[in-house]
């Protein structure tokens, strides 16, 4: 048995992996609890981060939890209303140099469009001004990882097509369009862990509109570790269910195998 | 017993054909010419094979013959719709099936030869008609309506084998069809290549193996694609052998096709 976990690419029964799994969520509780003990701590205790939700929740946590969602569906819908008309273009040889270009543009640091953006006068909320930073990153990334799907895809694919008399738009709807949409989705899970993150980031540069990065950057405030732990953890793990709801999603297309990467 | 035949019009011919995909020459001066075989009694199409070592050209002439990749030089000509007037092959008029049987991932069956149909000349109230009874003349009734990640390699090559056929009609192009089959696979995909072959006059089919013995079995035709010489490594017809004038034609397996299956291995050796 002990040698077995130990074996590089061993695969394990079913319930033998559920025992594992609850092997490490006790030693990372039990660890957290002893890291706790001692006079300095390097994690704060579980009761103060509990205190901290409890305080956060009081405060508006739920109303917050909802306007980071709403900033994320509004960045995540504009970013795919650009970058998937772009991907799709790429295909023509007119715009692709411009769409490769766009694609270098996640070299671009972040707090340059920010501060650009914050100051522009086209642009009136911080709402709008979050998400359009949000956009503009999303969409750079975005872009970078279609083009590489379609990249990937096998000569054969646009051949099969193309013996079937489909003329080019077709070979571009068939092949590409609607024969990836599943690996859209699984670049807007990739990529959403990197929105995700930098949602926050962004809330807490404007604060006025809200959303978790503003709960976290309160909590910094007041140095209560707790706090900024306990809302951490509420970003993760909504984090998390984002991640898993695409991921089914995904996998809803018949045609996609959940053994598949 | 030697069968008769007549020769009929020119169904293939591929003249002088050079392919260069960047600048590396990959198959020159390639010359084929086809004609309707025609016997009495008989719906005789044509069965063609290509053979030759690993990396002579055999898929890059079968890109060029089904129009998906242009000649650099030279010229291929299918019949058209009007008597003596052959027109150059485009994408789209010779049916093509690549050795991964590839096929639409996110269509069932059903809906792959529903949509090939659509690009055929099936009249639309048809279409659904004709799909279900190829379904189930090729056994695929009871996978119609599973994707082709969920089918085995022979359900997929034979999905792939009608998608061509629905759209292009019935001359085809299969890349190495044989290969990765099992004996009781290999048997069903020679009686479908017979059953296609024989369903219309001017049926050709052409396929490509590593299996001498089994192209010696079905074609009437066989061309071995090599290098001509040591220093020339620039894929080219090396040899051609016609079975029909061999006598060897539409015979059951004997000791004439084996001799013949030893001189063609040894042209290929040598190319
Ligand atoms: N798209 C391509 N770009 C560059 N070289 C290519 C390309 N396609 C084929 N070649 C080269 O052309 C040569 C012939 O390839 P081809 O696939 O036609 O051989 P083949 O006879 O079908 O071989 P096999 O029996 O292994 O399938 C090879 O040297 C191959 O590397
Ligand atoms: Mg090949």
């Amino acid at each position: 048995m002990f040698k077995k976990i130990i074996t590089p690419f061993e695969v394990m029964k079913a319930p033998h992996n559920m025992a594992l799994i609850a092997f490490w969520l006790v030693a990372v509780i039990g660890f957290w609890y002893l890291s706790t003990t001692g006079q300095k701590h390097l994690l704060p205790s579980p009761q103060s981060v509990l205190t901290g939700l409890g305080e956060e929740y009081q405060e508006g946590l739920v109303p917050h939890i909802m306007s980071s969602l709403s900033l994320c569906a509004q960045a995540t819908f504009w970013a795919l209303l650009v970058s998937l008309p772009l991907a799709y273009l790429s295909t023509l040889p007119l715009f692709r140099p411009v769409i490769q270009g766009i694609s270098k543009f996640r070299y671009l640091p972040l707090t340059g469009i920010t501060f650009y953006l914050a100051t522009s006068p086209l642009i009136s909320s911080g709402r709008a001004m979050q998400v359009g930073v949000l956009v503009i990153f999303m969409s750079v990334y975005f872009v970078t990882s279609l083009l590489s799907v379609i990249a990937d895809i096998p000569e054969e694919e646009f051949d099969h097509a193309r013996s079937l008399k489909m003329n080019r738009w077709e070979v571009l709807w068939h092949v590409i369009i609607r024969g990836r949409i599943d690996y859209a989705i699984e670049i807007l899970r990739q990529n959403l862990a990197i929105v995700w993150m930098m949602l926050v980031t962004v809330e807490s540069i404007v604060m006025s509109a809200g959303g978790l990065g503003t709960i976290i950057k309160n909590a910094d405030r007041y140095a209560n570790h707790g706090r900024i732990f306990a809302a951490q953890l509420v970003i993760l793990l909504i984090g998390i269910l984002l991640d898993y709801l695409l991921s089914e999603l995904r996998y809803s297309f018949p045609y996609v195998n959940r053994t598949q990467k | 017993m030697k069968h008769e035949y007549k020769l009929g019009g020119t169904v293939l011919l591929v003249d002088n054909v050079s392919v260069t995909i960047g600048d590396k020459p990959i198959i020159e001066n390639v010359t084929m010419e086809e004609h309707d075989v025609i016997r009495d009694g008989h719906n005789q199409g044509q069965m063609i094979a290509v053979v030759g070592r690993s990396g002579r050209g055999k898929s890059t002439l079968f890109k060029a013959i089904t129009g998906l990749r242009k000649p650099t030089k030279g010229r291929i000509l299918i019949p058209s719709d009007e008597a003596n007037k052959p027109i150059e092959v485009k994408e789209g008029d010779v049916g093509f099936v690549d050795q991964k049987y590839t096929l639409f991932r996110h269509l069932t069956l059903y809906n792959q030869l529903k949509l090939a149909a659509q690009k055929g000349s099936t009249p639309e109230s048809e279409i659904h008609g004709r799909v279900m009874e190829l379904l189930s003349k090729w056994g695929l009734e009871k996978a119609k309506d599973q994707y082709p990640g969920h089918c085995s390699g022979g359900q997929r090559q034979r999905a792939a084998i009608l998608s061509q056929i629905l759209s292009s009609g019935y001359f085809l192009v299969l890349d190495e069809p044989f290969s990765g089959l099992d004996v009781g696979n290999v048997e069903d995909v020679k009686s479908m290549l017979r059953l296609v072959n024989a369903s219309h006059e001017l049926s050709t089919i052409i396929f490509s193996t590593h299996d001498i013995e089994l192209a010696v079995e079905l074609a009437d035709k066989i061309y071995v694609i090599g290098f001509p010489s040591e220093d020339k490594q620039i894929g080219t017809i090396v040899s051609a052998f016609d079975l029909k004038t061999l006598g060897l034609a539409w015979q059951s397996y004997g000791k004439e096709h084996i001799d013949l299956v030893h001189d063609i291995k040894k042209k290929i050796l040598a190319s």
